[in-house]
């Protein structure tokens, strides 16, 4: 079936992929070792697709790089032979963003994941991009410090993929996203020329590069280092769980404690079908109703006392049936793993499912749900929700079963409405899991023709001959106006005084 | 006059667009201003025939309070927005000097903050959304209206900071904070820089959550320590209890950030030190002359005062790994120090909004 990713890669995904160069095979072997390049088909099914598993390419051929050196060694070859590349972490990314496109070199970084330096007195860390998100605050945890940025994946996904995506969380409410958390950057430039991007002292004169490549999708270079914000563990944290009979009270809810000044470290909502998966998925003892809230408050002991009862009387004011306390971290810890296994979980009340993810003003978010219960309804197709209440991102998850003819392209069309309703209530088709090649279409629908060609300079200022991810994020192709095939950037090109026409 | 030009005041942004259409089909070179409070930062632009200022673009398009976002024309003063937020109880949780007279444009394109920055992050960290008008005149956007949104390429954050030389800022959007119920300062005075470094470990190691933090020198060696809390009552209350129990802190009123404020303004020259967070010490000894301000948990700094251009020199060898940026000076000296690594790409950003070349050109790192 063709589907959305594929239109948005267009033609390439179905034309005839010419077989990966011998000579550039053992250039790539010589560079990383026969271990690390792998080209037997039958080895490359692995790297078919990222977690929108419904989009499978096969790479021309998969480089395993272990040093930046090496990166670069093995973009100049790519360049060379004129192939694209596609960055990959744990790919466990929800967009298609490290989805192959054909015949692409596909460069993972998961053998570079040392920990190269930790300075708690400076608060910060520099790491290799394959170090997996929690590993993070799981070395900084005994010393009272950790990694604030929690994608509900965080105990597979990589500090490079969090980097390419600006991965969100649970708590970016309070904490902010990855680029409010990387200090630096070191970067492989399509030539293979490495650069170092801010670092950790703040403020480097110039542009903001980081804040660029934070988020870029892959589309500007690799990223083989990360200098990383160690943050203190605040004092004390309190968790309530608070169910209400239907998405409306459960949004008041959220509405008045954000407006009482109080500003929660995650506040998280469920509805019945998500609350039925969770307990599906985790045996806890969750009651079936209408809509449930999953509140942190952190910071000072005496502060998150205060603001904790408070957002439990508003709460209980709102319409809240029932409002849970864990009794320990233990307990704490299990409501936590009932809301991050959601996506998983609803795996276990339906045989397939697409994760959506868009973002809309968090007072809409009553109007919204009961936008998206009336076309769900309309196409018979089950739509559940789970999503972070307090900045209004939601992930409706998109109920269906493939083996039923039409049902995964009702399904597909449902979340693309989903979207549109996004946008209308002046939101965003994605919050925290990328453009990639799922959305790439719908950009056009959120951006005119002059957004999507300035930040298309952007690109080309980094990679003039869009070697990185091509097809990923814009929705029509648009050339730098820099000639293609065998390229090697000038250094006057490189520094500006010339340009290729 | 700025820069030697009479400036172009356009009430709209279409009014903006047309000026900046007509300057580029004449080829002409143009710069922008805000509040002017920032003009010194960096060498002059050069050889400029239109300065473009965003005083009259002064509207607040949007405030949505309950979705805690605010989107406005450049021009609107930081105090013109706090008063507005401050109606329901919110604020831009930024608080660079002279407020009445910053304009947001000019916060973003200067990177100005204070000191509040320990706490919320700099402009780059609370702005979600800009539209911009390149040097062609063609209107662009990025980011949203959302706190949260990861589509496209992050245009406002290539804005902060970028002086102008990528686009002229019309609108930007911000998320907007609660103002605190409570928020008290502390103050220690005398501590020399190794002490300062271990109040703030100390407060660190107390899971205290400062609002601001700043070391203010009297003295060769010498620093005054001010630490404010913010909050619910009970929550300042906490810290402020624990807090008194760190190199001698007491409670004062809030005469210590007016005094911090006062410090940046101590001229003729004015510098921006950037280095590790624990290098106060190394900033001192580096710069002995005029008035130092400090955020010993940020690594930034301010030295103001009558600093000459070879002790500049002197302070950059010293202080290799981070950064001295020239903010205001008598005379033309060296802005920006060497050109950082990766120059090359930041020319390359540069060549691709701006081929011409017609934006304060000069004005930014190597030439830009």
């Amino acid at each position: 079936m063709q589907t959305a990713a594929q239109d948005a890669l267009g033609s390439r995904a179905t034309a005839k992929v010419e077989p990966t160069p011998r000579a550039l095979i053992e250039e790539l072997t010589a560079i990383v070792g026969a271990a690390n390049c792998i080209h037997e088909p039958s080895e490359l099914l692995t790297y078919e697709s990222d977690g929108l598993a419904t989009f499978r390419q096969r790479p021309g051929v998969v480089v395993l790089p272990g040093s930046t050196d090496e990166v670069s060694r093995v973009v100049k070859a790519a360049a060379k032979h004129g192939l694209p590349m596609v960055p990959r972490g744990a790919g466990t990314g929800l967009s298609g963003g490290a989805l192959p496109v054909p015949g692409c070199v596909l460069v993972g970084l998961s053998r570079m994941k040392q920990i190269l330096e930790v300075d708690l007195p400076n608060g910060y860390l520099r790491v290799q991009p394959g170090v997996i998100n929690l590993d993070v605050s799981k070395l900084l945890s005994p010393k009272g410090y950790y990694y604030a940025p929690d994608p509900s994946s965080q105990s597979v996904c990589t500090i490079g993929g969090n980097v390419a995506e600006n991965s969100g969380g649970a708590h970016c409410l309070k904490y902010g996203f990855t680029v409010n958390h990387v200090l630096g950057l070191r970067v492989v430039l399509h030539d293979g020329t490495i650069v170092d991007l801010g670092g950790p002292t703040l403020d480097a004169p110039g542009y903001d590069l980081v804040g660029v490549v934070v988020g870029s999708e892959g589309l500007l270079g690799i990223v083989t280092e990360v200098f990383l914000k160690a943050l203190r563990k605040p004092e004390a944290t309190r968790t309530f769980f608070a169910t209400f009979p239907t998405t409306r009270e459960a949004g008041d809810a959220v509405s008045a404690i954000i407006a009482s000044g109080i500003v929660p470290a995650a506040i998280e909502m469920m509805d019945t079908l998500a609350i039925i998966a969770a307990k599906a998925a985790t045996g806890l003892d969750w009651p079936e109703v209408g809509a449930a809230l999953l509140m942190d408050v952190d910071g000072p002991l005496d502060e998150v006392e205060h603001t904790a009862k408070h957002a439990g009387d508003l709460a209980r004011k709102a319409g809240c049936i029932e409002l849970r306390l864990p009794k320990d971290e233990a307990e704490r810890q299990l409501m936590w793993k009932g809301r991050k296994s959601a996506f998983a979980a609803v795996g276990r009340i339906s045989r397939n499912y697409i994760v959506q993810d868009g973002t809309i003003p968090r007072s809409e978010i009553g109007r919204v749900l009961g936008e998206i219960a009336t076309l769900s309804a309309a196409a018979g197709i089950r739509v559940a929700n789970v999503f972070h209440a307090g900045d209004g991102n939601l992930h409706p998850l998109v109920l269906f079963d493939a083996r039923v003819p039409g049902e995964e392209k009702k399904a597909e069309e449902l979340g693309g409405e989903i979207l549109r309703i996004c946008l209308r209530a002046g939101g965003s088709i994605t919050g925290e899991h990328g453009v990639g090649a799922e959305k790439a279409m719908y950009m056009a629908e959120m951006f005119t023709d002059d957004d999507l060609d300035t930040m298309s300079r952007l690109r080309c200022a980094f990679d003039p001959l869009q070697r990185f991810n091509p097809g990923k994020v814009f929705p029509t192709p648009r050339l730098c106006g820099d000639r293609p095939g065998l390229y090697k950037a000038h250094p006057a090109e490189l520094s500006g005084q010339a340009e290729r026409t | 006059m700025i820069w030697g030009v009479e400036e172009q005041e356009p009430t709209t942004v279409e009014e903006a667009q047309e000026m900046l259409r007509a300057a580029f089909a004449a080829k002409q070179r143009v710069a922008f201003a805000g509040g002017g409070t920032r003009l010194g930062l960096g060498p002059a632009p050069k050889g400029v025939q239109a300065v473009l200022r965003s005083s009259k673009l002064s509207k607040i398009l949007e405030y949505a309070a309950s979705d805690q976002v605010v989107v406005a024309e450049a021009g609107v003063t930081l105090a013109q927005l706090q008063a507005e937020l401050g109606k329901n109880g919110q604020r831009l949780a930024i608080d660079p000097a002279q407020p009445e007279r910053q304009t947001l444009g000019g916060i973003i394109a200067s990177n100005a903050f204070g000191p509040l920055r320990t706490r919320h992050g700099s402009v780059r960290d609370l702005i979600i959304g800009v539209s911009i008008l390149r040097a062609d005149g063609v209107r662009a956007k990025g980011g949203g209206k959302v706190v949260k949104t990861v589509a496209g390429f992050d245009l406002p954050k290539l804005m902060c900071g970028s002086l102008g030389t990528l686009g002229f800022i019309a609108t930007c959007t911000f998320r907007v904070h609660p103002v605190p119920e409570a928020t008290q300062t502390l103050v220690s005075q005398g501590l020399s820089a190794l002490e300062v470094n271990a109040a703030a470990a100390a407060m660190r190691a107390q899971q205290l959550e400062h609002g601001a933090l700043i070391a203010t020198r009297t003295a060769p060696g010498r620093f005054d320590l001010a630490v404010r809390f913010e909050g619910f009552g009970k929550g300042v209350e906490q810290q402020v209890k624990k807090a008194r129990g760190i190199a001698g802190l007491v409670i004062v009123d809030d005469q210590a950030w007016r005094e911090h404020a006062a410090l940046l303004s101590a001229g003729p020259t004015r510098l921006k030190i950037s280095a590790l967070p624990t290098q106060l010490s190394k900033v001192d000894s580096a710069l002995p002359q005029g008035r130092l301000g400090w955020y010993p948990l940020l690594g930034l700094g301010f030295v103001a005062g009558d600093i000459g251009v070879d002790a500049i020199a002197a302070a950059r060898a010293a202080l290799a790994g981070g950064s001295l940026v020239v903010e205001e000076a008598p005379s033309a000296l060296d802005a920006w120090g060497a050109a950082p690594a990766g120059l090359a790409l930041h020319q390359a950003v540069k060549n691709r909004f701006d081929p011409q070349g017609l934006l304060a050109p000069g004005r930014f790192i190597g030439g830009i």
